[in-house]
């Protein structure tokens, strides 16, 4: 008796009264895999996202042969790596409708926040174009989504290679401030353009009484990576220590 | 039974001479640490929380949340311990709900700034527009007018919160002062930078377009208070009952017909207002964020007057007439 009355209270949890019920919430989640048809889909998708980032991957070491230097080389890959990194964007919506479990907020400003790179500063300032800072985040980038993409397809399938998920939780230590880095330097580079041009800005006086200054813009998202990198790559080295452990103890009583 | 764990931590507490027994265990670990071993079965789960705080003084009552269930609903204060579905043994189990700031001081630092921020930019205070511009006024009527109509907004719930509404909740998470702060007084010092700038553009349509914002603006500031109003005269001073909200003889109320919340419908259409008064992209913005954050709030309301009444009129929406 009093366990269905508790039961039924742990129900009656969630949507409190106006602002009130903000303090409160919480409570329980159930997770569930994926149903079979989103599944499929989901492995076509990183299938082909993988295969998408191979193509950029082999038309950099392409580029790079026939060229016999490695500046420049975003040109050879500018319309695969927009296409693929654009393509992203369909992660966020993957977590919206629930078939990927992780969060939306999250997802949409990671995929965001390279959105933004690619289109907002790379494609629209020309001249940062053939910096060597673009090749530094491209490279970063390249390796870490293959390696992610074919980690998701591996498990989806339920057959995830050791050797994946370990550089999947390892390479990062070194690409995820080598993008950083990259994607920095960019940013600093196009800043003097942006200026000169007047590059998505809008000024006043104007009928929306509304006043955009794409320069300040940029300089604040370059200022937004001190907290935001050291919190996310913490997050990543307990995530390794969390994942790897475990398959190692795992592997021991094996 | 009551077996004390060795280092101390759940310490007897002192306790009315009567027969229940209740233990309060830490939600997230299941450590005991309180055993109240003699508590009256009228004895209220405030009184409970009182008990608790004399050997955990660190947790005031405010600060604590019982359960029946580690991940269940918080019982009410009100709640009666005979009542509960639990054997002469009680298990409650704790959480710490963190510092706590009174609901009274959280809203008027909340709405104090914006109030402040805003004639800060009004008289253009050094140090905003550039140096020539320093205690100049604007030559644009409406600019005065936007003044008025954001003064009175915050004027107006500054005096609500004292003196109109009858809060259920004293207390609310420290941190969720800093977090509204941030965004009145954030949004506050944006809007008033543009229309308070020496560049400002008057709206198109001229007087008649403030004319007809400013009448928007009044009905809902009018609506909103006579709703605060009519929400206040539902609860008996020093009570905390909730009851169903019917409308009036104030017309401004037959709002209730069809909406659960009309305050915050009418708290947006005055911020509708104020964006075509002003004609100013970051108000609407902020009218557009209001309005999202309210509706949430409002589906929440909704839902708890569906389940806690039967008879709740099905006509009514959350917040916008038949359709959200
Ligand atoms: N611009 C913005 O972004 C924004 C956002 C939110 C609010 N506001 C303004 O602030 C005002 C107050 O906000 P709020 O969220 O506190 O409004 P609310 O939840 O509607 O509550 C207003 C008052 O009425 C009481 N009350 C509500 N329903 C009741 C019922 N059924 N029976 C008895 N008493 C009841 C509330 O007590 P409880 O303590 O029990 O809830 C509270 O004291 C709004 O109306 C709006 O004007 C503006």
């Amino acid at each position: 008796m009093a366990a269905v009355a508790a039961t039924a209270a742990t129900k009656g949890n969630g949507g409190g009264s106006g602002r009130a019920g903000a303090g409160e919430g919480g409570g329980t989640r159930k997770k569930k895999g994926p149903g079979p048809v989103a599944t499929a889909y989901l492995v076509i998708y990183n299938v082909v996202m993988t295969a998408g980032w191979l193509v950029i991957a082999v038309g950099l070491v392409r580029a790079y042969l026939a060229k016999g230097s490695y500046h420049s080389l975003y040109y050879s890959i500018e319309k695969p790596l927009k296409f693929f990194q654009t393509g992203a964007l369909l992660e966020i919506l993957h977590c919206a409708i629930g078939i990927v479990p992780s969060s939306v907020v999250l997802t949409s400003f990671q995929v965001m926040s390279r959105v933004f790179l690619i289109w907002a500063v790379t494609h629209s300032v020309k001249e940062v174009q053939s910096e060597d800072s673009v090749l530094l985040f491209v490279i970063a980038w390249t390796i870490t989504e293959i390696i992610r993409y074919s980690f998701y397809t591996f498990s989806l399938l339920n057959h995830l290679p050791y050797i994946i998920k370990w550089a999947r939780y390892t390479l990062f230590i070194v690409l995820y401030p080598m993008g950083v880095t990259g994607e920095l330097l960019t940013i600093y580079a196009a800043l003097p353009f942006v200026r000169q041009a007047g590059l998505y800005s809008i000024s006043l006086p104007n009928k929306y009484n509304f006043s955009f200054d794409y320069y300040t813009f940029l300089i604040l998202v370059m200022i937004s990576y001190i907290p935001l990198f050291p919190q996310l790559y913490f997050h990543m080295i307990h995530q390794r220590r969390k994942v790897l452990s475990h398959t190692e103890e795992h592997k021991k009583f094996d | 039974m009551a077996r004390l764990p060795a280092d101390g931590a759940g310490a007897v507490c002192p306790g009315p001479t009567a027969s229940s027994a209740v233990e309060i265990l830490d939600a997230k670990t299941r450590e005991k640490l309180c055993f109240l071993d003699k508590v009256e079965p009228q004895a209220t789960i405030a009184e409970i929380k009182t008990l608790f705080t004399k050997t955990h003084p660190q947790w005031y009552p405010a600060r604590q949340s019982l359960r029946l269930d580690p991940k269940g609903k918080s019982l009410k204060d009100e709640d009666v311990l005979q009542k509960l579905p639990v054997g002469t043994t009680a298990t409650l189990f704790f959480r710490d709900l963190g510092a706590q700031i009174s609901w009274v001081t959280v809203f008027l630092t909340e709405y104090a700034g914006p109030l402040f921020i805003y004639l800060l930019f009004y008289f253009r205070v050094p140090f905003i527009y550039g140096h020539k511009y320093d205690f100049t006024s604007s030559r644009h009527t409406v600019v005065h007018l936007a003044c008025l109509c954001h003064s009175f907004h915050y004027v107006k719930r500054l005096l609500e919160t004292l003196f109109v509404h009858r809060f259920s909740h004293g207390t609310m998470p420290l941190r969720n002062i800093f977090k509204n702060c941030t965004y009145y007084w954030g949004f506050a010092a944006w809007m008033a930078y543009y229309i308070n700038h020496p560049l400002y553009t008057p709206p198109t349509y001229g007087s008649q377009q403030v004319k007809l914002a400013l009448t928007i603006f009044v009905i809902c500031q009018l609506g909103n208070f006579s709703i605060h109003m009519a929400l206040r005269d539902l609860r008996p001073a020093g009570s905390k009952t909730r009851k169903i909200p019917y409308p009036t003889k104030n017309p401004f109320t037959w709002l209730f017909l069809l909406v659960s919340c009309p305050n915050y419908t009418y708290e947006v259409g005055s911020w509708i207002g104020f964006a075509i008064m002003t004609q100013c992209v970051p108000v609407a913005l902020f009218s557009l964020v209001g309005f999202t954050q309210m509706t949430i709030w409002a589906k929440g309301k909704h839902r708890s007057y569906l389940r806690e009444f039967r008879d709740y009129p099905p006509l009514r929406m959350p917040i916008i007439p038949f359709l959200l």
